[in-house]
């Protein structure tokens, strides 16, 4: 049986990327370069992240040393250990805790036993079963800690009902009102069609991964992978299977800075309001000094009109010049300062669902054109393997020697997903100093990827050395901002 | 069609001869699964006087799945929504196969005499219910001589 892969994230590669190995080697060089101390490794690197890829049977080793130990100290079969463990998380110690101060109390609460004890007898051989009210033996009767007998057959159609609707760890007795569970070693000794026990197996264990705080299924389509972690935090897990890439604790796509409520806020309100954000989805935009109409064709945001050379920025149409390399105010949202003062007014509703709509824009329009930037850039990347596979054709250097391109188009990557992310953040935080402060890092980082898309997209004019001193400027400027925000 | 299983025929069987005081429920001619029932509005309720046709079906895996059931007649009540579909615990989440086609009636019965709007089917007859409760129950009595009388 193949051994769990260890896989530890942080600074690793997340993007796709068809020469992962070289710039995961960019980054182990970084950390060589600067591993002085050995310390928590997540105060160097806010994203890093211990967790394993487990396969099924890996899962189910992992689950029953659990119900093992479980039922040796409770002295109770596995069956009962498991209903525990999922009303519980998967809780050992709550649930010894619980046993030791009123086990009764426990087991009533957890649907092992009935609330109050049944007293029913049967004295006669033969009985009627309340379900199919046919006569039977008394030795075709069966009944979970409650009592209530039910013949054989009716607990397997029974069970075989709540199988095919996706229930199986909260199938309860058949009789009125009562809520006492059956466990699965009562429900297994009762299925016999192979399908059926099958069905329910693989039903039962969805439940058990889904109610352990420590294991989510990988999202990626028909995947089976397990992610494993102690830490049931936000962070970023890369399926080993798949490569699916997804936020630990929610299973959504990974959302850093923005925390898992937050994007699901987002996400939803994207949704909701599509239809008026859709204009602005455009591809084309007038040059602000010539006018002419100029489409954009890359991920970079920094466009030069290619009738009048004038260098301006994609998203705010302002100049270059005041974006390079300072702070600038692209990135940032104005409060309005005049909506306190005439909110007094009636017939500033209006107004004030406009100013509402106009910040909804600005976040969302900048949130989409990272989106749309990223998979831009990935076009750019198929364009340089072409040109770089030209020169290499044409004697101008090695494959080797150009890899260092792809090291930078993957960074850009992950860059410029982390800053598409930063803005539900920005969106839904108050005004304020740490506002400011976020918006500042935000604005920088945004300066530094743009610099780095440029350099990227006219490559072969473009310094080595030059490159790489921008590709480390851009990933400091993305560490430094989730070691300050990112909360997880 | 596969026979008939002996619960139901115990079930129908018991239906004729002890009826349930105030409701009527008879199997259909040609489907021994389908049940025509009649419901008498509960005295000292809304719809006292009225008489409501409701049609009751056994599922395939009847008695492990809850029957199904639906007013015909028109019916103003907040639980039971314009196309005559009953919220009622015991034909969701709470039905056991220990129940039968008699307890649910009378559940049904029941739910006439206490309506409950806080567990709403049809929202804005709850939501009047809640707020003005004469009106509603004006309301209940008009439906009732309108489309649950004289027919
Ligand atoms: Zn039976
Ligand atoms: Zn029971
Ligand atoms: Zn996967
Ligand atoms: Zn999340």
């Amino acid at each position: 049986m193949e051994e769990p892969i260890n896989r530890s994230q942080g600074g690793e590669s997340d993007m796709e990327c068809s020469d992962n190995e070289c710039y995961e080697e960019y980054y182990y060089d970084l950390n060589d370069d600067s591993d002085i101390e050995q310390v928590d490794p997540s105060k160097k690197d806010p994203e890093h992240f211990e967790y394993k890829c487990l396969l099924e049977e890996q899962v189910e080793r992992l689950l029953n040393e659990t119900v093992e130990r479980l039922s040796n100290m409770l002295d109770i079969t596995p069956s009962l250990a498991k209903v525990l463990l999922h009303s519980h998380s998967w809780n050992n110690n709550e649930i010894v805790t619980k046993y030791r101060e009123n086990p009764t109390n426990l087991l009533v609460t957890s649907r092992i036993e009935p609330a109050v004890s049944s007293t029913i007898t049967h004295n006669a051989r033969y009985i009627h079963c309340p379900v199919c009210v046919t006569p039977q033996s008394l030795d075709k009767f069966y009944s979970l800690s409650c009592s209530h007998m039910f013949c054989k057959d009716c607990w397997t159609t029974h069970f075989e009902v709540q199988i095919t609707q996706g229930i199986s760890t909260t199938i309860s007795c058949m009789a009125r009102d009562c809520v006492v569970l059956a466990p699965e070693d009562f429900v297994l000794k009762h299925l016999t069609r192979p399908n059926m026990r099958e069905k329910y197996q693989q039903f039962t264990f969805q439940d058990y991964v889904k109610s352990h705080p420590e294991l989510r299924f990988c999202p990626g389509p028909n995947c089976s992978i397990v992610i494993h972690s102690k830490e049931m935090k936000a962070k970023r897990a890369t399926c080993s299977q798949c490569k699916s890439i997804f936020c630990f604790r929610c299973g959504m796509n990974y959302h850093a800075p923005t925390d898992c409520l937050v994007i699901k806020k987002w996400l939803t309100k994207c949704a909701d309001d599509s239809e008026t954000a859709n204009y602005i989805s455009a591809h084309t935009k007038d040059c602000p000094k010539c006018h002419i109409c100029i489409e954009k064709n890359g991920g970079c945001n920094h466009m030069q009109c290619y009738n009048c050379k004038h260098d301006f920025c994609w998203m705010c149409l302002g100049d270059w010049k005041s974006h390079g390399s300072e702070y600038y105010e692209c990135s940032r949202y104005r409060e309005n300062p005049n909506i306190a003062h005439e909110s007094v007014h009636a017939q500033n509703v209006l107004f004030q669902a406009r100013e509402a709509l106009k910040k909804y824009l600005h976040y969302y329009e900048r949130w989409e054109n990272h989106s749309k930037s990223l998979k831009l850039e990935e076009q750019t990347l198929e364009k340089l393997r072409s040109r770089i596979n030209q020169k290499v054709m044409s004697g101008l250097g090695t494959w080797i020697d150009w890899q260092y391109l792809f090291s930078a188009a993957g960074l850009l990557a992950k860059c410029r997903y982390t800053l598409q992310y930063t803005y539900p953040f920005a969106y839904y935080m108050d005004p304020g100093p740490r506002k400011e402060l976020f918006e500042y890092q935000q604005a920088q980082l945004e300066a530094e990827i743009e610099n780095l898309s440029w350099k990227i997209e006219r490559a072969e004019t473009t310094d080595r050395g030059d490159l790489e001193n921008q590709m480390d400027i851009a990933e400091k400027r993305r560490t430094t901002l989730l070691k300050d925000f990112l909360d997880v | 069609m596969a026979a008939l299983p002996r619960r139901i025929i115990k079930e129908t069987q018991r239906l004729m001869q002890e009826p349930v005081p105030g409701i009527s429920a008879v199997p259909d001619d040609s489907n021994a699964r389908y049940f025509h029932v009649i419901v008498t509005g509960p005295e000292d309720s809304p719809f006292e006087g009225g008489l409501f046709k409701l049609e009751l079906f056994l599922p395939e895996d009847y008695p492990m799945s809850a029957p199904k059931v639906r007013f015909i007649t028109k019916i103003y009540h907040p639980n039971i929504d314009r196309l005559g579909r009953i919220c009622l615990d015991i034909l969701k989440d709470k039905w056991s196969p220990a129940l039968q086609i008699r307890t649910v009636l009378l559940s049904i019965q029941a739910l006439l005499s206490a309506p409950n709007p806080d567990d709403p089917l049809a929202n804005d007859v709850a939501e009047l219910w809640k707020v003005n409760e004469s009106e509603a129950i004006r309301n209940a009595k008009e439906w009732t001589r309108r489309y649950a009388m004289d027919n």
